[in-house]
């Protein structure tokens, strides 16, 4: 029996957009349960990032409720949901988005900080995270322009598990990393995943949606199906078989 | 040409709010600056003009006698000189006098002429500025009759020789020399049977009142000198006293003088804080737009191009802002030239100044232009190829300011410092805004606790002694006036300082008015001894800092001093400061003056202990001593009236400036906040989605400027309350102050830096809330 994390009832969002409303998310029923590596795939446009990003209380939908645990996160203000954000969640961002003008240690700091004040503990813990993403310390001092780009996925990483969040969002982590970095990166989340933490990626790369147990594929705004892959294991071809032939199914 | 006026329209579309707070920096500027150069030029310019239009005289003399023989003397002497081109001799009375004014009283030396005589004057000439149908009476300085003070057909009491003369007023007239109580000597006309009447009822004494005109101006305080010099060789016993040009045209614009240097002072201020703003918003502007700048290059504009754009934009918004600024000057003119002519009681009629307009525009236009220029200089560095591919990206972070890890900072304050920290221009505008501001509050807390609060720092500054009384008697009663007053429980303390337009000739220099004092210990206002210490025996005397300066007069010197042909020398005792006389005074102990005169009367100031009524204790004394008393003087009330002007305009001064203070803290903190939020909104982004709320960003960036906020505001006000004193001796050196005196408002002034900085956080919050619009899914990026 799975714990849900997360459910979604009859979720919407629209955007005005030239003075006609496009319906991004339709009237989405869904429930993410605790540990699940769930990924979420889908052409573009087909409403992944959108729904990630209202999933994740970064973004408000039109109709609808979500219930995170037993809170509804669709009632909080604006404040409210950055306070939820901050206890619960954690971002891994296509664009990786770290502070230009911070070390890397301080991005991930000044997302620790925001929870937790005994400085210490933080410093200890991040410096154990980024150990197990395989980033040395004499980078964690360096600006994010000095380091790489799957050295900066990672440290963004980081900063998403510096509080321990409850689930983890990434959104197309991939996307702007070359395909060695992307393996690292990829590495990173399923390690995590293993260790007992709740992922949700949004991603359209196949190789990036066999890390997850779990696929949601989007069309239109509509879950069109979902498939159930397993644990993942290395070089399991049963499972990219599942997978591929799910994706053909679902018109991938 | 044409393309430029496109990118620079093109970037003024992209930044409205930017340009919209550089026009309002630049419009105060230029508003003030106007108005600065309108009182500096035409306003000053206006006593020349209604000086040469009454064929005013450029020395003015009153002699109390009136036989013909001095007549003849005086004529003879005028018509001699070469260097006295025209002159009228007329019969007058010159008394001191008193009457109340501005809910108090005015206290002058009254030269009272008869009304047609007076009109008919070839040389010093009076106008009828407003008459009546009333045929018997009075006509006053036109100065009394604005505000709430008197109107056609009220009675004025006038108190001349210790008695109280009723008059109606029958219109109000002006003179250049004699038209206010700023003038040494003051004017009032009497209708010809008044005149007879005071004739026959007062027993005064009559005198000869000459006005002189001069070719050369410059030398009317030594032509004025001489004068009295040959009249005091001839006739020993006449009492002379006298204005000149110089004396009256500077008295009667001390507050245009005041209001003036203040105006200049805030227009160069805000304009320095426009410029610094300017060149700041180019920095931002070049980073912002490296890329841009990049590829306009690429595609073929020159640098020289792409500053004259910038050229175009800032120095066209500024033109266009100075313009509507000198326009808007105009509109507050009036309100200015009303509170001017309550003091210098001279009409003037506001019309456009071109030279002033010019002036402003061109120079503020040329000041924001060259800051466009030198500021834009480093476009010609940017390499195409290499903005194109770094754009924003080429900073160089040489440093991680304050790493949290080991920071004791809270977080919010820690970050708002790393930005601090790295923000070098953001601090740089903050820091001259705050500096500057510093300065100009710390005028204003000490402008209202010297003036508005408590006048009497402003007193002791430029007005030299005060008490609560004043009585002028003969000296056959001084004995028993001051066992009356010794023997009196309601007097605190008394003591002989007699100053009622007496002089002492300074051998080879001018004339000094000179105070005769008892005892100078007991005098209320020590500070006026700014340097060495006040006489103490008979052969010392203490004379005005500033004429001791022009006339390379050092303590210690031995100087020669006469009155008619007695002389004698006395040695420097110290220096004084007092504008009465536009720093020409000198005090000496009355053991010294009595080697060379002997007084013709004696004057008492007295304190009274508190609550008790001066003005009828003054009756009470006019009462015993009747006719031996000369004058008699409720100070405080002259102080009241006098100062009343003073405090209107400073009253209006600190509010305006306190006013603008905040217009400029709200719109440099609009565009150092609206300049950060552009530049870092990705950042802001990220912490949103990271969990920071609105509130915390919010104070986040307010807090970052906070360290340059509260280290400018603290080091600006403890230099700003050094150099206010300073600055108050520069601003009113023309009327003989050298050292300012101003009573410090320690309190006052650290509370004002407390409240410029919560003032500048609260703008700084508030200009932050748009931090709210930021939203975290524009971190977002397609689907």
């Amino acid at each position: 029996m799975k714990n849900t994390l997360i459910k979604t009832e009859r979720l919407s969002k629209s955007f005005s957009s030239g003075g006609a409303m496009q319906h991004v998310l339709k009237n989405i029923d869904l429930e993410l349960y605790k540990g699940d590596f769930t990924v979420i795939m889908g052409a573009s446009g087909a409403g992944k990032s959108t729904l990630l990003y209202a999933l994740s209380g970064m973004d408000t939908p039109t109709l609808g409720k979500i219930t995170f645990g037993d809170k509804v996160i669709t009632d909080l203000s604006s404040d409210g949901l950055a306070l939820f954000r901050k206890e619960h969640c954690g971002f891994v961002f296509q664009q990786i988005y770290l502070i230009d003008t911070m070390s890397v240690l301080d991005n991930v700091l000044a997302a620790g900080l925001l929870v937790s004040k005994d400085k210490k503990a933080l410093a200890t813990r991040a410096r154990e995270l980024f150990k197990a993403v395989d980033i040395p310390e004499e980078t964690i001092n360096k600006f994010p322009t000095q380091i790489s780009g799957g050295q900066a996925q990672r440290a963004g990483i980081v900063r998403a598990l510096i509080n321990s969040p409850e689930i983890l969002f990434a959104d197309e982590p991939t996307g702007a990393l070359n395909s060695k970095s992307g393996l690292d990166v990829l590495d990173t989340l399923t390690s995590f995943n293993e260790q007992g933490q709740s992922v949700v990626m949004v991603t359209h790369d196949m190789r990036s949606a066999r890390r997850g147990n779990r696929i949601l594929y989007l069309k239109d705004g509509i879950v069109m199906g979902e498939c159930d892959l397993g644990k993942y294991t290395p070089n399991n071809e049963e499972r990219h078989k599942k997978l591929s032939e799910f994706l053909t199914r679902m018109g991938w | 040409m044409y393309r430029n006026i496109l990118l620079a329209r093109s970037n003024i579309r992209k930044a409205k709010g930017q340009t919209a707070a550089i026009i309002v920096l630049v419009l105060l500027s230029s508003l003030m600056m106007n108005l600065w150069l309108m009182l500096s030029m035409d306003y000053r310019k206006n006593f020349e003009r209604c000086h040469d239009r009454l064929n005013d005289g450029h020395v003015n003399i009153a002699a109390y006698v009136t036989d013909d023989e001095f007549k003849n003397f005086i004529s003879d002497t005028l018509e001699e000189r070469t260097d006295i081109t025209d002159y009228t001799v007329s019969d007058a009375f010159c008394e001191p006098m008193s009457f109340e004014y501005n809910g108090g009283e005015i206290s002058q030396l009254g030269v009272l002429l008869e009304k047609e005589d007076a009109l008919s004057r070839n040389v010093g000439r009076f106008e009828i500025t407003e008459d009546s149908t009333y045929k018997s009476g009075i006509y006053l300085p036109m100065l009394y009759g604005t505000g709430n003070n008197y109107s056609v057909g009220d009675t004025v009491k006038i108190t001349l020789l210790g008695e109280d003369f009723e008059y109606t007023v029958c219109g109000f007239f002006n003179s250049a020399m004699n038209g206010s109580h700023n003038c040494g000597m003051m004017a009032l006309l009497l209708t010809e049977d008044k005149f007879n009447e005071f004739s026959e009822e007062a027993a005064a004494l009559k005198s000869v009142y000459v006005s002189a005109r001069v070719n050369d101006i410059s030398k009317c305080e030594e032509i004025a000198t001489e004068l009295k010099d040959e009249t005091a060789k001839e006739f020993p016993d006449v009492v002379v006293t006298s204005n000149d040009y110089k004396l009256v045209s500077t008295s009667r614009y001390i507050s245009q003088m005041i209001c003036a240097g203040i105006l200049s002072a805030m227009a160069f201020l805000v304009l320095l804080i426009g410029v610094v703003v300017i060149a700041s918003n180019i920095a931002n502007y070049i980073q912002e737009n490296m890329q841009n700048l990049g590829a306009l290059k690429a595609v073929g504009y020159t640098s020289g191009q792409l500053v004259s754009a910038l050229l175009a934009q800032f120095a066209g918004v500024s033109a266009i802002a100075a313009v509507i600024g000198t326009v808007l000057s105009y509109c507050v003119f009036p309100a200015v030239n009303e509170m001017m002519i309550a003091q210098t009681g001279i009409p003037y009629s506001v019309r456009f100044q071109p030279l002033p307009v010019l002036f402003t525009i061109i120079f503020i236009t040329g000041i924001v232009s060259a800051a466009v220029y030198f500021s834009a200089k480093k476009i010609k560095k940017i390499e195409p190829i290499t903005a194109m591919r770094q754009g924003i990206s080429t900073h160089n972070f040489k440093k991680n300011h304050l790493p949290l890890e080991k920071t004791s900072l809270p977080i919010n304050a820690a970050l708002a410092m790393k930005t601090t920290l790295s923000g070098l221009k953001q601090n740089i505008t903050v820091c001259v805004t705050m500096l500057v501001l510093s300065l100009v509050l710390v005028f204003s807390a000490t402008s209202f606790r010297n003036t508005i609060v408590d006048f009497q720092p402003m007193v002791e500054m430029i007005a030299g002694e005060f008490a609560d009384s004043a009585i002028n008697v003969n000296p056959n009663r001084e004995d028993e006036l001051v066992s009356v007053l010794e023997n009196d429980s309601r007097v605190e303390k008394f003591y002989m300082f007699t100053n009622n337009n007496m002089e002492v000739q300074h051998v080879d220099g001018l004339s000094l008015f000179v105070s005769v004092v008892g005892d100078c210990s007991k005098m209320n206002n020590q500070s006026m001894f700014i340097e060495g210490r006040y006489p103490k025996y008979g052969n010392e005397f203490s004379i005005a800092a500033k004429y001791a300066k022009d006339n390379d007069i050092k303590i210690g010197d031995e100087i020669a001093l006469k009155v008619g042909n007695s002389e004698e020398k006395y040695i420097v005792s110290g220096f004084t400061q007092c504008s009465n006389n536009l720093g020409k005074d000198c005090v000496i102990t009355r053991e010294g003056y009595e080697k060379i005169s002997s007084l013709p009367n004696v004057t008492y100031y007295i304190d009274f202990a508190e609550d008790i009524d001066i003005d009828d204790f003054n009756s009470e004394l006019s009462d015993r001593f009747g006719s031996d008393v000369n004058a008699i003087q409720n100070i405080q009330s002259i102080l009241e009236s006098t100062g009343g002007v003073y405090v209107m305009l400073m009253t209006f001064l600190v509010i305006a400036i306190v006013i603008i203070s905040c217009i400029v803290i709200i719109f440099v903190m609009y565009l150092l906040v609206r300049t950060m939020l552009n530049n870092k909104k990705r950042d802001y982004g990220i912490l949103k989605a990271l969990g920071y709320t609105t509130t915390q960003l919010v104070v986040q960036t307010a807090m970052s400027f906070m360290p340059s906020v509260i280290i400018s505001s603290a080091v600006g006000i403890a230099v700003s309350m050094r150099l206010i004193n300073p600055l108050m001796a520069v601003f009113l050196s023309g009327i003989g102050v050298v050292k300012g005196t101003f009573i410090i408002p320690v309190e006052l002034c650290i509370i004002s830096g407390i409240v410029l900085v919560i003032f500048a956080f609260g703008a700084a919050c508030l200009m932050s809330l748009r931090v709210k619009k930021i939203a975290p899914r524009e971190l977002l990026i397609g689907e």
